[in-house]
């Protein structure tokens, strides 16, 4: 039984594989094959499903190939397969297999219908990755590629500037999310000196002697691992990217928003309740965050003015019931709760247009105007009150912006004075002498040791910092985001463990995405083309081919895992040692910086309107 | 429009002259509940349509033409014709000139390319000021907006409604612990009555007066969906059911609060006026924009893609005249009356060529009869009337059965706090149900906007007028004998229907039955204000079998045999489902006829049904008849399918004259058909109000058509999928966006953008008198708005509209293209492979002669 695992993640791969090379106007074969796959996976897992029931194990494991090994790593993809996965899996794929079904003529002639299809395959496969996944690093993958698709899928209508924000905005919380995600592997991985796979998570007396001598791993994993939970499923203060993510076409919207994507930060919460279990006051601190989320999405959702937005709020609120159903260890209900929620809200959105001519006609037979909150008394201001909150989504939006991204902006405006190319001569000198001390370690003064690893990750931070608030030539840009990821590497080597193979494994994606990178502008800068990012040049309009290859390589700059760069990730911060909490802050910040610079020069060379030519360009606010 | 004469004095800033300009181009597009065709550059109607398009574009930047290598693609693949192209370049050119410009046309390099006026101020903030103040100012408003015009999707409304929009700002502000402002200045203005005007608003943030309008025009347009909106319901309150009271003046001023709150907020109280931060020269947006070389050339392709069609449609009529024999006169199964509708051409075509003895007429579809019209329990009234006409009378319904049920998925609750907790946990596994029946087995449900739900089938009307006093809300109920009479005579002599008749006459409205489609109302009779004409055709009916009626219309030299009846219908366009009401006052001699008639509806459907399916990528065409009407029918009610039918998209021609004139020919369902007989009407009285709704209604349609397929970004509403209701009024992409005006991209794919051509048959001497006795009318077609060409009956010459009077038109085309065989010419066409126009356009067949009738 376990060996079969991997093919549920297999087969969306291999599905979406043959949908990117069929030809883009065959619409038929591309449905044909998506939904075939689909189709097969929803009979699997039945047929698994009812064996898994009949036998005997409660769980299954299969480890899978393991991409890198030595004496204290061990990077393998590995299977699990428990009721959780039974749930999320099966209500996963019948969606998507209706969804899909759905599209087939709701996308007809859609100039992006392959693009859809392919996306969405890509996505479904991501998803089962992570539910099936049998460890953290495999969790991992899944998590990014769900992650990326999502961005692909909000930014789809890409000649229209909102999705392209919007898309933009989503995907940097993400990331963020993907840097937490690193550190509670990282976490893991030195708090059990091992790579933890999630059977042994369900050892109770393992869990239990190993947290009782290490009882403040407890708190932080824990806390990191909610943290990313929040952020995956919208909840409270992250909750105003959800209802912006609705860009795409209804049925992306309804499969990932309004249901599949927004519960992945359960399911983690799900997989890691065995590590926080017996921490009272954590449980109560997600059953409090579950219970405002609730509360203020449903008061957001009762203002919302629009359906889908109506539906995103609601589907919140019922995620953040959820958090209080993981935490009261309501696990059963919780997986009741979570399909009905799936299928209802998909349902509602996918039906949203209707409910203009549904409410209409209701209105035109009972029609009672509203009454006003009486402002004279106290109940009525408070209603009032909570309204404007509501309207204004309880500033979160602005919240997330100035706290999050205002002060990294802030900083990289702060290095205004200092030009791109100074700074690009100002810097190879030091980094030619970081690599000099690397191989010339005996003569450098301890002292010198100990800070010069965090002072190379932190040059390589400001690198990144200027590069996101840059608006000149993306060229340069892309240099900076090579040259960071350098010093990361650099510091890395300066850091006590070295190994010379992980560092050229790390590397050889970057190299390889970054030479890409540079072709690609110079065939745009060679036609003529604007290569700024002072604005979004929508490049893909009359170039499509190279925004496909660019894409490719700012995935694979950013470590996205499609490139050895990405296991590199993982090892280098394996090397960062326990106290090292400065060191790994920037590393980890500098992999949240990185991501969001790719994507940045990403989206402002290829999307967003072309202004260029005589063509239909729509309006900004549109 | 007096705008253009105000504007040539130029004092300053004056508030109410700019407010009236901007409404004069703003969107006038109402809540999508009734959709309005109109012409999308209406604002620009007094100029003539190629300068019009061409400053509409210049300084707004819509795309209004083709490009050159769209146009070049059109005549690569032959849909421009060559030796068009050479006739329009002599027209214009002169014909010495045709080479030069022929190469100019076709290979000449041109950089393309639109730097509109609009937005060019606004811009300032961002160069100068380093601040993108859209993004901080936009979704704020729009949620504003959005939260206070919203008709009932919030469940939580937006108080204070009927105060406006300022004071109930203020009212909130002042009630509650929460404020929409952070600035506390910004806050002391809009309590300040002096100064929460526009002229202290707009010294604070541009400061230079000379730039007040130009400010003004570049805000309000980078949110044309909302202003336009807000400036419709100011105009036509009516428009929507939950009354909302509220300005543009206001809509402006909010804006400019909050603009200042924002730079408050962002600056401090540090920041100046915009002009006095840089130096420049206040635009004129509305001073003349210079006609280039390019602007010619494109004006030569349209008028050659244009005529290209023109040329073949009339040279396909001079053929069937040619070949036209004189109709033996024979006994008539029926006769039935339908909406001037073009996607009623091939229902027409069919049901006379199923039965020869059969006979059709066109009208606009509210058949004279115009009223408001209650159902019963409901607690508004609808327009069933060209969206111009105030009806001075109202139709009641009663004694109808049965309730509309209520749809679980759309019950506010799952949207609350505990009880959303329940509900989502029942709703969603019936939810998993409903997903696999709606993809497996689409049905009609009380979701789905249903075409024959609009009037209830067992339901009675109160036609007849009991006492000139009964009336309520200043609407009498029902129509006296004469006002029957009086519009019972007018249609039927209007059509050219005087003797001859058949002892079935069917008045055959029409409606549409869509699901999952906010712009339902667009696919509905244009003639009813967006809705489906069902009531009227049950109304004109019983008026012209009314005994009273039909004796005073025998006094007047109208003769209605006693065994001929008038059979309400209603067709529903998406489904080719159709439904025959009160056939129970069918007389027994009538009824064995009515039967067999029914019948070859059903025939005619069925095949028209097939007609359609070419179209169609989810119908196999060659398929079982009975396979395809199923397939057609369930498509309408089918939640997946964006494309219930494809409305009026690839209108071009509308006919005024007699079926002859048409009959035999295949126009692809393009032609709107108004019956006429000039033989009734030799001096014309008659026609004017036959033309007078055509070029607003036929000529609305057509433009919204052809500026949505030009620029489906901003003319028209963009691709459906995103598509997201805002209150209950209209559409955005996404939950900051702007409303989206205009007609869907699945809409207008099909639809190549030609003007309407309007055929009239009569002399063009008593055409020309008849078009100019109307100014309003005249400049549709001397601004060149909708093309037209008479038929003189006298000699079968063709006459066409140009320079202020007619001239002959020969067609250069002299060979008719044969269809033979209706099912092959469906069966064998090709589809599109894209949208682009170049692929779309080979979906659209020519005009032939069908030979073999099916």
């Amino acid at each position: 039984m376990n060996q079969y695992l991997p093919y549920f993640t297999l087969l969306p791969l291999l599905g979406m594989a043959i949908c990117a090379f069929l030809p883009g106007r065959s619409e038929r074969l591309i449905f044909l094959t998506s939904v075939v796959t689909v189709g097969l996976h929803i009979l699997a897992m039945l047929v698994y499903g009812v064996l898994w029931l009949l036998g005997q194990e409660a769980i299954y494991f299969f480890e899978g190939p393991i991409l890198y090994q030595t004496h204290d790593s061990h990077f393998s993809i590995d299977f699990f397969f428990d009721r959780v996965t039974a749930a999320y899996g099966l209500t996963a794929s019948v969606l998507t297999f209706l969804v899909l079904i759905f599209s087939r003529y709701y996308m007809h002639r859609d100039r992006g219908y392959k693009r859809y299809f392919t996306n969405v395959m890509f996505f479904f496969g991501g998803l089962n990755l992570a539910l099936f996944a049998g460890n953290f690093e495999t969790l991992f993958i899944g998590w990014e590629i769900v992650g990326v698709t999502s961005f692909f899928l909000i930014a789809y209508y890409r000649d229209r500037y909102l999705p392209v924000k919007n898309a933009l905005k989503v995907v940097s919380l993400y990331r963020v999310a993907d840097a937490a995600l690193l550190l509670g592997i990282w976490l893991c991985h030195h708090s059990f000196e091992r790579n933890i796979k999630f059977y042994e998570l369900l050892d109770a007396h393992m869990l239990f002697t190993h947290f009782t001598e290490n009882p403040v791993y407890v708190v932080v994993i824990s806390s990191i691992f909610l943290l990313v939970a929040m952020v995956k499923s919208a909840q409270v203060p992250f909750s105003s990217w959800l209802p912006r993510a609705m860009e795409g076409p209804t049925t992306s919207s309804a499969i990932f928003y309004g249901s599949l994507s927004a519960h992945i930060g359960v399911f983690l919460l799900l997989r890691t309740f065995p590590i926080w279990e017996d921490s009272h006051v954590f449980r109560g601190i997600v059953v409090f965050i579950g219970l405002i989320t609730s509360l203020m999405a449903t008061m957001t959702a009762r203002v919302q003015s629009t359906v889908k937005t109506q539906i995103a709020y609601s589907s919140i609120a019922q995620i953040g019931l959820m958090f209080v159903e993981v935490a009261m260890g309501w696990h059963l209900l919780l997986l009741f709760h979570f399909i009905a929620n799936a299928f209802l809200r998909s349902y509602q959105l996918l039906v949203s247009p209707s409910v203009l001519s549904y409410e209409i006609h209701d209105q035109f037979f009972h029609f009672n105007p509203p009454k006003h909150p009486d402002p004279k008394t106290w109940w009525g201001k408070i209603r009032l009150t909570f309204m404007v909150w509501s309207i204004k989504e309880w500033n979160l939006d602005a919240l997330m912006f100035r706290y999050l991204w205002t002060p990294l902006k802030t900083i990289g405006r702060a290095l205004g004075f200092i030009s791109v190319r100074a700074i690009v001569l100002l810097i190879t000198p030091v980094f030619l002498v970081g690599l000099f001390l690397v191989y010339n370690r005996p003569q450098v003064p301890s002292l010198v040791q100990e800070v010069l690893p965090s002072a190379m990750a932190l040059l390589g931070i400001l690198l990144a910092l200027k590069a996101f608030t840059e608006r000149g030539k993306a060229q340069l840009n892309w240099s900076l985001v090579i040259m960071n990821q350098l010093f990361s590497a650099l510091s890395i080597g300066l850091n006590e463990q070295f190994d010379h193979g992980q560092i050229l494994l790390f590397l050889s994606g970057i190299v390889v995405s970054g030479a890409v990178g540079f072709w690609c502008m110079w065939k745009l800068e060679r036609s003529g083309e604007l290569v700024t990012l002072d604005r979004f040049h929508g490049h893909s309009f009359y170039y499509p081919g190279l925004a496909f290859v660019f894409m490719l390589a700012s995935l694979g700059l950013s470590g996205f895992p499609i490139t050895p760069t990405f296991i590199g990730e993982d090892l280098l911060l394996g090397k960062i040692g326990e106290r090292q909490l400065v060191l790994l802050s920037f590393t980890a910040l500098s992999l949240i910086l990185d991501g969001l610079v790719t994507f940045r020069i990403y989206a402002r060379l290829f999307l967003g309107p072309n202004t260029k030519g005589y063509h239909e360009v729509a309006f900004r606010s549109s | 429009m007096s705008h253009h004469t105000t504007r040539a004095v130029k004092n300053g800033f004056d508030e109410a002259v700019v407010l009236a300009e901007l409404r004069h181009y703003l969107p006038t597009q109402t809540p999508l509940k009734d959709f309005i065709h109109h012409n999308s550059l209406h604002a620009f109607q007094e100029l003539n349509f190629y300068d019009a398009i061409f400053k509409a574009s210049g300084i707004f930047g819509f795309k209004v033409t083709f490009n050159l290598d769209e146009y070049r693609g059109l005549f690569h693949i032959g849909r421009i014709r060559e030796d068009i192209l050479d006739q329009v370049i002599g027209d214009r050119k002169g014909v010495s000139a045709i080479p030069e410009w022929k190469q100019k046309t076709l290979t000449q390099p041109y950089p393309e390319g639109i730097q509109p006026r609009i937005g060019r101020l606004r811009k300032g903030w961002k160069n100068v000021c380093q601040l993108d103040l859209d993004n901080l100012v936009q979704p704020v408003l729009f949620r504003i907006l959005a939260s206070y015009m919203d008709q009932g999707v919030a469940v939580w409304h937006f108080p204070f409604e009927d105060k406006g929009l300022l004071e109930a700002l203020r009212l909130v502000d002042t009630n509650s612990f929460a404020g929409f402002f952070r600035s506390k200045r910004v806050r002391d203005i809009l309590f300040d009555p002096q100064r929460c005007t526009m002229d202290y608003l707009l010294k604070e943030l541009v400061g230079d007066e000379s730039f007040y309008e130009q400010y003004i025009f570049d805000q309000q347009f980078s949110h044309r969906g909302w202003s336009g909106m807000a400036a419709t319901l100011e105009q036509q309150p009516h428009s929507i059911l939950y009354p909302k009271k509220i300005t543009l003046r206001e809509v402006i001023i909010l804006e400019l609060l909050l603009e200042m709150d924002a730079l408050d907020t962002y600056f401090g109280r540090k920041w100046q006026p915009l002009c006095s931060q840089f130096a420049a020269e206040p635009l004129d947006l509305f001073a003349p924009v210079d006609n280039t070389e390019l602007q010619e050339v494109y004006r030569i392709w349209q008028d050659a893609f244009e005529w290209s069609y023109y040329d073949e449609v009339l040279a396909a009529l001079q053929h069937v005249k040619n070949s036209r024999t004189a109709e033996p006169r024979t006994h008539r199964h029926f006769q039935a009356i339908f909406c001037i509708d073009e996607r009623e051409d091939s229902l027409r075509r069919h049901l006379e060529a199923m039965d020869k003895d059969g006979e059709t007429f066109g009208c606009p579809g509210f058949f004279g009869v115009e009223f408001f019209f209650q159902p019963e329990h409901g607690k508004f009234y609808e327009k069933l009337c060209p969206a111009p006409v105030t009806p001075k009378y109202l139709i009641k319904e009663f004694g109808t059965k049965g309730h509309r049920k209520q749809e679980l998925m759309y019950d506010k609750k799952s949207h609350t706090h505990l009880l959303g907790f329940l509900s989502t946990l029942s709703l969603g596994f019936l939810a998993v149900v409903r997903l696999f029946l709606t993809i497996f087995r689409p049905k009609m449900s009380p979701a789905i906007s249903n075409a024959f739900a609009h009037m209830n089938v067992d339901g009675q009307l109160t036609i007849e007028n009991k006492h000139p006093d009964d009336k309520e809300n200043n609407l009498q109920i029902g129509f006296t004998v004469d006002e029957m009479a009086a519009r019972v005579e007018g249609l039927l002599k209007g059509i050219g229907m005087v003797d001859d008749f058949a002892p079935l006459v069917y008045v055959v409205a029409h409606g549409s039955s869509s699901a999952n489609n906010p712009h339902h109302g667009a696919h509905d009779c244009g003639a009813c204000s967006g809705r489906p004409g069902s009531v009227n055709a049950r109304v004109f009916s019983f008026m012209a079998n009314h005994a009273k009626v039909r004796e005073l219309l025998a006094g007047r030299g109208l003769v209605i045999p006693a065994t001929t009846q008038f059979v309400g219908a209603l067709h529903d366009t998406a489904a080719d489902e159709i439904a025959f009401y009160d056939e129970k006052e069918i007389s027994p001699a009538n009824a064995v006829a009515h039967l067999k008639n029914k019948q070859t509806f059903e025939h005619a459907l069925d095949m028209n049904a097939k007609e359609r399916s070419r179209r169609f990528a989810s119908i196999n065409t060659k398929a079982d008849l009975g396979k395809v009407r199923q397939a057609i029918r369930r498509r309408s009610v089918s939640l997946f399918e964006p494309r219930p039918e494809l409305g009026h998209g690839t209108n071009a021609l509308c006919f005024v004259g007699h079926r002859s004139l048409t009959k035999g020919l295949f126009l692809d369902r393009r032609a709107f058909m108004n019956s006429y007989d000039y033989r009734i009407d030799p001096d014309g009285k008659l026609l004017l109000g036959v033309i007078r709704p055509l070029p607003p209604v036929c000529g609305g349609i057509n433009l919204e058509y052809y500026f949505s397929r030009l620029d489906n970004y901003k003319l028209g509403a963009g691709t459906k999928l995103p598509h997201n209701v805002m209150g209950l009024i209209g559409v955005t992409n996404s939950s900051d966006g702007d409303l989206r005006p205009g007609l869907p991209l699945q809409m207008i794919e099909v639809h190549d953008p030609v003007r309407l051509l309007i055929l009239v048959e009569h002399d063009p001497e008593v055409v020309l008198k008849t078009i100019k006795t109307e100014p309003t009318l005249y400049e549709w077609f001397e601004k060149e708005w909708v093309q037209l060409v008479a038929i003189h009956p006298a000699n079968n010459q063709f006459f066409r509209f140009k320079n202020g009077r007619f001239e002959r038109y020969s067609p250069l085309k002299n060979q008719v293209k044969h269809a033979g065989d209706m099912k092959k010419l469906i069966e064998t066409a090709d589809g599109m492979k894209t949208n682009f126009i170049v692929d779309a356009t080979r979906e659209n067949l020519p005009v032939q002669v069908l030979t073999v009738e099916d």
